[in-house]
């Protein structure tokens, strides 16, 4: 009842406060999935992070060439040995509710995170342990890592300051995680102003902003859970939706663009979209079945008409530039050449069951099982398709036998940097999620990975990632399909997409603008 | 010129024909026994009948997605160019599939239930009875979703949970006219020559309940049918590629309105199909007279 | 006397029948494959907080032990919390029971509201085109899946004619909480915000019409018969040789005794009603319980898919009483007779 008044009283206000209402700029955006939490410590995928980059600031963050630049912190040293990083803080940087953030807030933030284990906290497995992070003064803090670990500096925009009086006053039995769950306490240029979990999120401007707004910025942003194509366009249509998702059909885009008030922003990312083959499960424990996979996949059918992007020739996307292995050529489609392959398998011979797993409700995903399972049958697979809602994928993905032998995936880094790819996607040790369904457990590749980590100097990472990437293409775990093409349709009147890369980190408000 | 003493009683047409007679009288009853009966073969003989059986399977056509209704496609194509024409015959077969499939179930286990109950009553009557009405609290499609959520969200566990509610309105019907029957001569007659209890409830009784029973069944077909599809819409139909009528609303609705065939063809089949067998079981109603069935 | 003595047996059959209603539910939520703490905590997590979560959810006691929680709590009013949303289900659903109960509210108004005179309009002329005209809107109506008249419905208003809006229950930018009853039209009327009370009556009509076809039909069709029947009744032959004016006798002595059987007919439908605001809910994105009940089934959180089955069920059974109730107030033989 309490909340009610509340989201009544903050309408009121609203109302009232909004003394020229219709200068205030709402952005409506949909989204596909529900935000699962708005606790940063929890935070794991895109919609998740949407919500936090903009409630929440972190020390740092990231532009859209995959810079870390400041943000709460404003300037930062490291050691010579690479095992400590030093932040200073802005003197004028403020929580949503006036109090200054300190060294004792970052402490806090990060001890929380280790000791609830979930969200970002895998990011930091074995690199931070608990006390390593130390006030040296009200505005300075360290970080002392366990070990070198080269892309660290690249993973600390993934820490969302929380504001630590305002967490332990509410702190309750659970360190705080009931009062997080539904309410902000950080210094994000947005506050949460309602939210209904299953269909919709609204943010509204902090007018006490430390950084402040530039011009035409946007008041508020009100997210919509749907996926549906028909809502979508039926809301496009009345006027109230200002930005799609990434995630709809070309059809849908195709008609918002022919409604005129929209125009497609596209934008090439380096989110990757791959074929995850599970690598433990007959028949896809095969290399040669893997590769058969690979050949009677028709890249260009999809990259053309299905889910448009750019070629993808190795596990690493071609915006990590200067660590991409040029060498390896694009993926081919080659039906003979697959049936070879079959006939080199230990499953020749024989018809071949197998399951297509993908994201149920998700036209493009549909079609192109469809169409992998069209040219599979030709092979002598046994075609199951497998469609899961979101959640459910990720509650599968957590043991061999029920991780299906195809999943369709969209993986893009959740830091920026190339070890983000290979560590979560592939490491042993980041087994069991959707991301790592291919369970691929090898040693030698961990190897190689723990080395990139391990060293500072750039030629020798570079080096060692182009040895992984010719490695993994040989062991085929993954059908690489294309690099996402982003595209939102977006309002004509609505400018500052760019994709970085970093999980939603492109869709931090401030960096918007609203131009009529 | 001898005399015929033979008196020649007026030929009597058989009940059969006289039912038939009368039913055919009634318009919308045929209409409903046509539209089942096409239905029905239809189903049967789909391999043959339709112009691309493939496009049930994995067949994909980029080419030639999204066209609308002409000679070549006669329902158009979806958006994987498979002819929908074909698909929603096929999909018939699912559907009429699962109706046998739950008022198989459904018919044997309430009649009997509902035979035990109105004939025995006492404690019987009253646990039958109250099973009934709880099972009743619950709606369908909401038993549907929790087994959904404890199996797996396929439709044979949606229709399957279906059944297990399903039953109860014929145990409720078959209830009610097996106690007025209860009292009538011709089982106290039965009961006084000795008859067994099960020669009584399924040789006497039952008999009496075919007519109600056949109206019920006509109109519950028609019901499972909306009820699966509605089921199938929400998700938890048959896996592609496999056509299934609800199912290809809930995909083809994702183009409204720009393709609507994909979507409001595969709609009205269920509509058609649906119609008959209510028209039907109307049409048999008004010829058995029977009066308890809803 | 014999009415009270009715209504406390058809309220004891009603609490005899949510008991087992909840016997039921709770055997299926527990009957779950999948461990609903890890589901929580997510992948990442250590066997010692999965280990812990389910101690605090008493996960390891014995089964009875866990009814026995179960129905404690329901006695309390608590539904226990969502793992999903870690918020008491108690909160969760009644955010959406309202928009669903307002749902079904309209839905139950546009049967009656035109249902009724329909039946009424098609004994009056019997045999006529108007009768006939209702007879086969009825049967349309019985056939068509409700999602189907959704869809239809929302191309045609929405997409071709453009004159009402397909989702949600307010457009988007109209800021208004209904916090007295729940009920967007009954509180905006209240507050004074006619503006808002417009908007939610034009959001209303769609999903309400779409949810309320099928019984729409039936109730035209069971009006129509009993107003057949009554009209064959002696003393309705006498007022009309009296020359009792026709609205007179339509309204006063026909309509009421017809009532009852359409009332009936609501009883019987409310089950395939609330089934059927599932997928209408859907179709029009209306944030009601079903589109909450569809998402916390899919997710395994069991305490929501028990909390949802249960609020349907209680619903379902108060409001099969309350008509039983009603009829057994009206139709004096209904009491006599008793148990069913």
């Amino acid at each position: 009842m309490t909340k009610h008044r509340l989201l009544a009283a903050t309408a009121l206000s609203a109302l009232m406060l909004g003394a020229a209402p219709a200068m205030a700029v709402t952005v409506t955006m949909n989204t596909v999935q529900i935000f699962g939490t708005i606790d940063p410590a929890k935070i794991s995928d895109y919609t998740d992070y949407m919500a936090a980059v903009n409630l929440y600031d972190g020390l740092v963050t990231v532009d859209s060439d995959g810079n870390i630049v400041p943000e709460l912190a404003e300037s930062w040293t490291v050691s010579d040995d690479a095992r400590e990083v030093t932040y200073k803080l802005r003197d004028d940087a403020r929580f949503a509710d006036g109090s200054p953030v300190e060294a004792s807030d970052v402490v806090y933030t990060v001890e929380r995170l280790l000791r609830i284990n979930q969200g970002p906290a895998n990011l930091f497995a074995g690199v931070l342990e608990p006390g390593s992070v130390t006030a040296i003064d009200n505005k300075t803090v360290k970080f002392t890592l366990s070990k070198t670990f080269a892309p660290f500096l690249t993973t600390v925009p993934a820490i969302f300051i929380l504001n630590e009086e305002l967490v332990k006053a509410n702190e309750g039995d659970d360190d705080g995680q009931t009062f997080l769950a539904t309410n902000v306490a950080g210094a994000g240029a947005y506050t949460l102003k309602s939210w209904d979990r299953g269909s919709q999120m609204t943010i509204t401007r902090n007018p006490d902003y430390w950084k402040g707004f530039g011009e035409g910025s946007i008041d508020e942003v009100r997210w919509i859970v749907t996926n549906d194509e028909a809502t979508v366009r039926s809301l496009a249509a009345s006027g109230e939706l200002t930005m799609s998702s990434q995630y709809q059909s070309p059809d849908t885009y195709a008609a918002l663009e022919a409604m005129g008030r929209f125009y497609i922003a596209k934008e090439e990312t380096s989110t990757s979209f791959y074929l995850k083959l599970n690598t433990k499960l007959a028949p896809t424990d095969d290399v040669h079945i893997r590769r058969a996979i690979a050949l009677a996949t028709d890249y260009e059918t999809i990259r053309e008409v299905i889910s448009p992007g750019g070629i993808l020739s190795t596990p690493l996307p071609k915006a990590f530039a200067a660590f991409h292995a040029d060498d390896i050529p694009a993926p081919v489609y080659d039906l003979e050449a697959a049936k070879a392959e079959v006939a080199k398998s230990k499953y020749a011979g024989q018809p071949i069951p197998i399951t297509l797993g993908y994201v149920a409700g998700t036209k493009f995903e549909e079609e192109i099982s469809l169409l992998l399972q069209a040219n599979l049958e030709q092979l002598g697979f046994v075609v199951t398709q497998q469609a899961d809602p979101w959640n459910r994928i990720t509650e599968i993905a957590g043991k061999v036998e029920t991780s299906p032998n195809v999943n369709q995936i969209f993986f893009g880094p959740t830091y920026p940097s190339p070890d983000s790819m290979f560590f979560t996607q592939y490491h042993s040790s980041a087994a069991g999620t959707w991301a790592s369904i291919e369970w691929l457990q090898d040693p030698e590749i961990d190897a190689l990975i723990d080395e990139a980590r391990a060293t500072g100097d750039v030629d020798k990472q570079i080096e060692l990632y182009k040895t992984l990437q010719h490695k993994l293409v040989d062991l085929q775990p993954d059908v690489f399909l294309n690099t996402q093409t982003v595209q939102h349709a977006m309002d004509k009147c609505l400018t500052g997409f760019k994709a970085v890369p970093m999980m939603s980190f492109d869709y931090d408000f401030t960096r918007y603008s609203w131009t009529c | 010129m001898a005399a015929q003493t033979v008196t020649n009683e007026p030929r009597r047409l058989s009940n059969a024909y006289q039912n038939w007679y009368r039913f055919s009288r009634n318009p919308t009853a045929v209409i409903g026994a046509g539209i089942v009966i096409l239905a029905i073969l239809a189903a049967i003989l789909a391999p043959w009948i339709t112009p691309y059986p493939e496009h049930v399977g994995a067949v994909v056509n980029f080419r030639a997605r999204h066209l609308p209704p002409s000679a070549e496609y006669w329902f158009g194509t979806d958006n994987v160019g498979r002819d929908i024409f074909t698909r929603v015959i096929f999909g018939l077969r699912i559907s009429l599939l699962l109706a046998l499939v739950v008022l198989g179930i459904a018919i044997p286990v309430g009649t009997t239930l509902g035979l035990l109950a109105g004939y025995f009553g006492g404690w019987v009557e009253i646990v039958i009875m109250r099973l009934t009405d709880i099972a009743l609290a619950i709606p369908p499609l909401v038993m549907a979703l929790a087994v959904a959520a404890v199996l797996s969200p396929d439709l044979i566990n949606s229709m399957l949970a279906i059944a297990a509610l399903w039953w109860t309105w014929h145990t409720r019907l078959i209830y009610s006219i097996t106690r007025q029957l209860r009292a009538q001569e011709f089982v106290e007659a039965a009961e006084t020559l000795g008859a067994s209890k099960f020669h009584i409830l399924f040789r006497e009784i039952l008999p009496n309940c075919v007519s109600a029973l056949a109206v019920k069944t006509s109109l519950d077909a028609g019901f499972v049918i909306l009820v699966g599809a509605s089921l199938s819409f929400l998700g938890l139909g048959i896996q592609p590629p496999t056509p299934d009528l609800g199912t290809m609303v809930a995909s083809g609705s994702a183009f409204l309105p720009d393709y609507w065939w994909e979507s409001v063809l595969p709609g009205m089949a269920i509509l058609v199909v649906a119609l008959g067998f209510n028209l039907l079981g109307d049409g048999l109603r008004d010829l058995f007279d029977v009066q308890e069935v809803r | 006397m014999e009415f009270l003595s009715f209504l406390f047996r058809r309220v004891l059959w009603s609490l005899l029948v949510l008991v087992g209603l909840s016997i039921v539910i709770f055997a299926i939520a527990r009957v779950v494959p999948g461990d609903p703490a890890r589901m929580a905590l997510g992948p990442t997590a250590t066997a010692e907080q999965v280990a812990a979560l389910q101690e605090k959810l008493g996960l390891n006691k014995p089964i009875v032990e866990q009814y026995g929680m179960f129905i404690s709590g329901l006695s309390r009013g608590d539904l226990g919390r969502s793992l999903l949303t870690e918020r008491p289900v108690n909160d969760d659903i009644r955010e959406t029971f309202a928009a669903t109960f307002e749902l079904v509210l309209a839905t139950i108004t546009l049967a009656f509201v035109f249902g009724v005179p329909l039946g009424v309009a098609a004994a009056r002329w019997k045999d006529k085109w108007p009768d006939t005209l209702v007879r086969v809107l009825a049967i349309f109506s019985a056939v068509t899946p409700s999602f189907f008249a959704a869809l239809l419905l929302q191309i045609l208003a929405g997409y071709v004619l453009h004159i009402l809006p397909t989702t949600g229950r307010l457009p988007h930018n109209m800021e208004f909480v209904a916090n007295i009853t729940g009920l967007l039209t009954v509180d905006s009327l209240i507050a004074g915000r006619l503006d808002v009370f417009g908007q939610a009556v034009r959001h209303l009509l769609l999903p309400a019409t779409a949810l309320a076809l099928a019984t729409m039909g039936q109730i035209a069709r069971i009006t129509r018969s009993s107003m057949i029947d009554v009209s064959s009744q002696d003393y309705i032959e006498a007022s009309r040789a009296f020359g009792v004016p026709e609205p007179i006798r339509v309204f006063k002595y026909m309509l009421r005794p017809s009532f009852v059987p359409p009332l009936t007919i609501l009883g019987l439908e409310f089950a395939s009603l609330i089934g059927n605001a599932f997928v209408v809910e859907l179709v029009f994105s209306w944030p009601g319980m079903a589109a909450y009940g569809i998402r916390t089934i899919l997710q395994k959180d069991l305490n929501a898919v028990m909390g949802v089955v249960m609020v349907s069920g209680v619903f379902f059974v108060l409001v099969n009483l309350l008509i039983d109730v009603l009829v057994g107030f009206v139709d004096p033989r209904v009491r006599i007779r008793g148990s069913r």
